[in-house]
């Protein structure tokens, strides 16, 4: 029973609301308190989103010397709501060879994958969690990944070209890239020995130190991963216009493409609210424990919100920032970086993280050195250890698995069209020489 | 011309470390990032170039015209008594390229003390902007400095008659809409 209690996060008002005392607080846990956060979640996601919107807008104009959307309100502030408005006035265009029903099922697809991964995203510390899975990692992979299908439904059933190669494109991408992103988290997973992103946060907690020290070449995959998976540049071929208008959504208008573009931003913030939890510490910050006692349990949930949007915020600007620098990649390239370097990359980072973790191991446990004590039912490394870690990950494990790939792939490392063609001209001369006949 | 590296050739070891530690990139992320710091703390007044925001919000923020710059011609009038300074010589039209200009006078009984003089004055002027091509020419030839193309730049119109300017257009200037907010 008092692990159930443990488990419990409504906050006093909540069961004082319903009237229930413990340990028998079904309502207040299970349904009052969840639908509030549920709510208040998704409005303030929602919201978000829109506001990435304008954000994405104002950061590419100022690195383009522009000023941005300035016209509604001071700054433009209110453009995300005209921008819904009209939106939502638009005609609702479905092309007359489309396959209706899929072609309506389609964004709704998109969005309710992205905005399900929602609930178990660890927002805060205490009250603010609305749902501690244990299985919370697997959960978001799993489900994220069904928006691909939404994609594709939606390229398959517009009936157009652009669509279809711009789905054929962005479901083999993002097939791709899934895989290296979850291998890229094998290795915090190590650490923290659990699925349970609510446990994962609370695993660097006590360890100390963020997971991304630790791992650095698994943190470096996971977010070149997350930018394939959330098709945005340098990977936005899915939507490449210059190649195919618009991508899977060209036949897309009016609501239904708002609702594309929100599953596209909502996936950039469930991505990058991932990499907070799984590598940056989510939403614990170092003086945490400190506020806690001294100022009250309140204002602790609530700066470990801001912490986390803090963080998610950092790694959203960092997205939009890659995008408005880097030009996109070709396809081919494409392909090589997900399955030529990031999937061996992540591979080789699961194997020596495991070597270093089991070295560091205490000699009872079959290890070497002992830089990993058992406290309180969990592994956590000691000081030496946590060093030993650090440089393990940046000295050995980069330098080792870069040097690695970089022989496998050695030969087949360009795809250079320059070099073929020089080839082909060798060799035909070659022959006329040698009075072969050759191909005009 | 630019020898181009393919993987055939070696690489010396600067290019081979700089390919590693993608350099490239990296130098790419500060130029930009200088860029969008630089817009949010540099103070802007609009069209400049050497500023970080380039950005003129035309209607709210007049452009910067150069000062030999020729826009809508006007008629000068005399500072003192307020009459024209047009002397109705016809010279402009005569320098006309385009014969945009047409210059309409009588001869009048002008006194002046004792003396009744017969003198040409001015009646109408008519200036055809839609044929104009704000050479300057007419301005160079006036003798009394009163034709002259001024700086102002918005002469669209929402009918082809509100080119042809007249006598009382051109001295008083038109009545632009100003935009505010």
């Amino acid at each position: 029973m008092p692990e159930i209690l443990a488990l419990l996060i409504a906050p006093d008002w909540v069961r004082s609301l319903t009237g229930e005392r413990p340990p028998n607080v079904f309502w207040a846990e299970y349904i009052v308190w969840p639908l509030i956060q549920i709510v208040i979640v998704l409005f303030v996601v929602l919201t978000v989103v829109a506001y990435l919107v304008y954000f994405e807008r104002k950061i590419s104009a100022f690195i383009q010397a522009r000023l941005g959307p300035m016209r509604v309100g001071p700054w433009g502030i209110l453009q995300p709501a005209a921008d819904g408005l009209k939106l939502l006035l638009k005609e609702d265009i479905i092309p007359i060879k489309a396959d209706k029903l899929v072609f309506s099922i389609a964004p709704i697809i998109s969005v309710v994958s992205t905005l399900v991964v929602l609930a178990v995203i660890p927002w805060g510390a205490a009250w603010a969690t609305i749902a501690n899975v244990n299985i919370g990692l697997l959960f978001v992979l799993a489900v994220s990944s069904v928006s691909v299908l939404g994609l594709v439904l939606a390229g398959w059933s517009s009936n157009s070209k652009y669509s279809l190669l711009g789905a054929l494109r962005s479901s083999a991408q993002m097939v791709s890239y899934e895989v290296g992103m979850g291998l890229s988290i094998i290795g915090a997973l190590i650490f923290a020995r659990t699925l349970s992103l609510s446990g994962i946060v609370e695993a660097q907690r006590a360890d100390g130190l963020p997971y991304f020290l630790f791992q650095p070449l698994g943190f470096l995959i996971y977010l070149i991963s997350a930018l394939g998976e959330t098709n945005r540049a340098p990977f936005d071929l899915p939507e490449a216009e210059s190649e195919l208008v618009a991508g899977y959504h060209t036949e897309y208008s009016g609501f239904r493409w708002a609702l594309f573009f929100m599953a596209e931003y909502t996936a950039m913030l469930v991505t990058s609210a991932v990499a907070v939890t799984v590598f940056l510490g989510g939403w614990y910050f170092p003086g945490l424990d400190w506020i806690k006692s001294n100022w009250g349990p309140n204002i602790y949930v609530l700066l470990s919100v801001a912490a986390f949007a803090g963080k998610i915020a950092v790694l959203i600007y960092a997205y939009m920032w890659f995008r408005w620098t880097w030009p996109r990649y070709r396809y081919d390239q494409l392909m090589e970086l997900g399955w030529k370097w990031l999937i061996p990359a992540g591979l080789a980072n699961v194997v020596l993280t495991g070597v270093w973790y089991v070295l560091a191991l205490p000699e009872a446990q079959g290890g070497v050195f002992g830089f990993v004590k058992q406290t309180a039912g969990r592994y956590v490394p000691t000081g030496y250890g946590k060093i030993y870690f650090i440089l393990t990950g940046f000295i050995i494990t980069i330098p080792l698995s870069w040097a690695l790939l970089a022989t496998i792939n050695r030969r087949s490392r360009d795809f250079n069209l320059h070099d073929q063609r020089q080839l082909q001209i060798k060799l035909r001369s070659e022959r006329i020489k040698r009075n072969e006949p050759v191909a005009e | 011309m630019a020898a181009v590296t393919t993987t055939g050739q070696k690489r010396s070891i600067g290019q081979i470390i700089k390919r590693l530690l993608l350099l490239d990139l990296i130098e790419g992320l500060f130029l930009t990032f200088k860029y969008n710091v630089r817009a949010l703390y540099e103070p802007r007044d609009g069209g400049n170039p050497n500023q970080a925001i380039y950005t003129e919000q035309y209607p709210l923020e007049r452009p910067r015209v150069s000062e030999r710059f020729r826009g809508a011609p006007r008629l000068n009038l005399d500072p003192e008594n307020g009459s024209t300074l047009c002397i109705a010589c016809d010279l402009c039209a005569l320098a006309c390229p385009v014969d945009c200009i047409e210059v309409g006078s009588i001869r009048r009984e002008v006194r002046d003390g004792e003396k009744v003089n017969k003198k040409k004055v001015l009646t109408t002027f008519i200036f055809d902007t839609s044929r104009c091509m704000f050479c300057n020419l007419c301005s160079e030839a006036c003798p009394t400095d009163c034709l002259e193309l001024t700086q102002s730049f918005e002469l669209a119109v929402y009918h082809r008659s509100g080119f042809r300017w007249d006598r009382e257009m051109l001295e008083k200037g038109i009545n632009y809409v100003r935009y505010t907010k």
